[in-house]
């Protein structure tokens, strides 16, 4: 599946959300830099308890359902692989 | 050690001739599935033909998973899977004590564990959950026989991915002479580090870890202390030196698998020593089993459950026994506990030092072993108390040869770490020449194995 973040205007709206998240809840730390394809999980700097939080706060991004057996960890690596996995296997809300 | 006698090592290296001089693809797996059930009969037997059927059931299985995505399949796949691990490793156990009552439950109870098959078993797992997931996994039945059957792995690990083997098997480059070389320096590395583990579980002349668990009803605070560092690097260098051994064995094939230790010793919380010991068991109950179960409630309290459950079949994949259900238990509560503290810590900003973190760490995971080593629930108790009493005496003196091994390999294992993170993207031996090294590992693993007459078999292949 092709995701292309520069034509999408939406999808951008998504990842500035994620990654705001991500810094003030997850890491907690404005200052640190995250782009769309920073490793995450590979790099060590979430765990699997903060992927649980990360994937409940995409499912609001998103408006979509994602089923929690659907998702690996390395799903979840980089905020552009997020989106990607939200819309490959998130159920659009009703 | 199946791999080190002389029969095997020359039949790998006439495989490996094979291999790299085989054009055709095909026929390149064609040789390393022969080789790898070959040598899996030569160990396990008859059994080889459970793994046929695990190894046909699974790729039907995922087939049909691939092209369903159905739930329903996927939990009967999982229960096939785990129906037959529990025939193999859990019936037996818990038919052993009506096993003088009733004929039949003597022959549950006499059932033999095929070897290797909480690895394979595992692994057949994660290509289901995977195909379930949507990868993109097209094996043929080759390649999953393969990844399932796999020589160096086939017997303990570590557990793979197909997402990472599957490239590497359709990639057209072929095994060279730099990949044996490299792949036979790893098997020196882990063929070193396994000697030393079984030389502090034989001890010197004669007494060592397995010697003083023997003994451990009259082991004082000091001498108990001991014995859990002498059994946790001994555990380790058992282990992870059989890894390297292994991930040395599939380099010389030009297959890079997952690593499984990552110097564990050095972490500074328990969460570290989890991402870093049997990584590839514990990204596996990461992936398929806390992962899915955590994120099905977003509540705190259901994922620190999850946590512990987690860790506890963490323990029952070794055993079913109390003891490894304690220790799972155990460690899934000191992960539990370590987020609270983290999260006490960032709210009061504070900060621990590293060397008191690291000690912490290391004295919660040590105290673990005695849960994971003991034979029975009234050793881990006896050991326990004296662990956790200070002014615990001793009756039995633990001898002047077995201190020093302790001391000394810890000395030279932290010794090492310390070296190895100045000596920063270097590995930590390579500015001794190569002849050098080898001659090192040459020596120490002569010694070991010679000198010693009976020698602890590997750990690991009991579960």
């Amino acid at each position: 599946m092709e995701f292309s973040m520069s034509a999408d205007s939406q999808a951008k709206q998504m990842a500035v959300q994620m990654i705001e998240y991500l810094k003030s809840k997850i890491l907690r730390d404005d200052n640190v830099e995250i782009l769309l394809d920073t490793s995450l999980v590979a790099s060590g700097m979430i765990d699997s308890f903060a992927l649980i939080d990360i994937l409940l706060q995409l499912e609001k991004v998103t408006q979509r359902k994602i089923s929690p057996g659907k998702v690996s960890p390395r799903d979840m690596d980089t905020v552009t692989l997020m989106l990607i996995t939200a819309e490959r296997v998130g159920k659009p809300r009703p | 050690m199946p791999f080190l006698s002389p029969l095997p090592l020359v039949a790998i290296f006439l495989t490996w001739l094979a291999v790299r001089y085989t054009p055709a693809r095909q026929a390149r797996h064609a040789i390393v599935l022969l080789a790898s059930g070959i040598f899996y009969y030569s160990v396990g037997g008859s059994f080889i033909v459970i793994l046929a059927l695990s190894i046909v059931f699974n790729f039907y299985w995922g087939d049909l998973l691939r092209r369903t995505s159905s739930t329903p399949l996927l939990f009967t796949g999982i229960a096939v899977n785990i129906g037959l691990l529990s025939t193999f490793k859990y019936l037996p156990q818990l038919a052993q004590p009506w096993a003088n009552l009733s004929p039949t439950a003597a022959q549950i109870a006499a059932l033999v564990l095929p070897v290797g098959i909480s690895f394979w078993t595992f692994q057949g797992l994660s290509y289901l959950f995977d195909q379930y997931r949507g990868e993109e996994l097209d094996p043929t039945l080759l390649e999953f026989a393969i990844y399932i059957a796999f020589a160096p792995t086939v017997l303990s690990g570590p557990i793979s991915r197909l997402s990472e083997l599957l490239p590497q098997l359709r990639s057209s480059e072929r095994a060279g002479w730099s990949d044996l070389a490299r792949g036979t320096q790893q098997m020196w590395v882990g063929i070193w580090m396994i000697s030393l583990g079984r030389l502090l579980g034989s001890g010197v002349p004669a007494e060592g870890v397995t010697w003083a668990f023997d003994r451990s009803a009259g082991l004082g605070f000091f001498e108990v202390w001991l014995l859990l560092i002498g059994y946790g690097f001994q555990i380790f260098f058992d282990f992870a030196g059989y890894s390297r051994l292994v991930i040395g064995l599939a380099a010389g094939f030009a297959i890079q698998l997952q690593e499984n230790f990552d110097r564990p010793f050095l972490s500074l919380t328990p969460t570290t020593f989890w991402q870093r010991w049997h990584m590839s068991l514990s990204f596996w109950i990461r992936d398929y089993l806390f992962m899915p179960l955590a994120m099905v409630r977003g509540d705190l309290w259901w994922r620190n459950g999850v946590l512990v459950l987690s860790m506890a079949v963490f323990g029952l994949w070794h055993q079913a026994s109390w003891l490894f259900l304690l220790w799972g238990v155990y460690q899934g509560t000191l992960l539990v506990l370590h987020r609270f503290w983290q999260q006490f810590a960032k709210r009061r900003k504070l900060v621990v030092p590293d060397l008191l973190s690291w000690l912490l760490t290391y004295v919660v995971i040590s105290l673990g072993w005695i849960l994971f080593r003991s034979q029975d629930l009234p050793q881990a108790r006896a050991l326990l108390g004296a662990a956790l009493n200070p002014w615990a005496r001793a009756t039995v003196s633990l001898p002047a040869s077995f201190v020093w091994l302790v001391l000394l390999t810890a000395a030279g294992y932290f010794s090492w770490c310390w070296l190895s993170e100045r000596l920063e993207g270097r590995s930590s031996l390579n500015w001794i020449p190569v002849e050098g090294r080898f001659s090192f590992y040459a020596l120490t693993s002569y010694l070991v194995v010679f000198y010693r007459s009976s020698v602890e078999s590997f750990i690991y292949f009991r579960f």
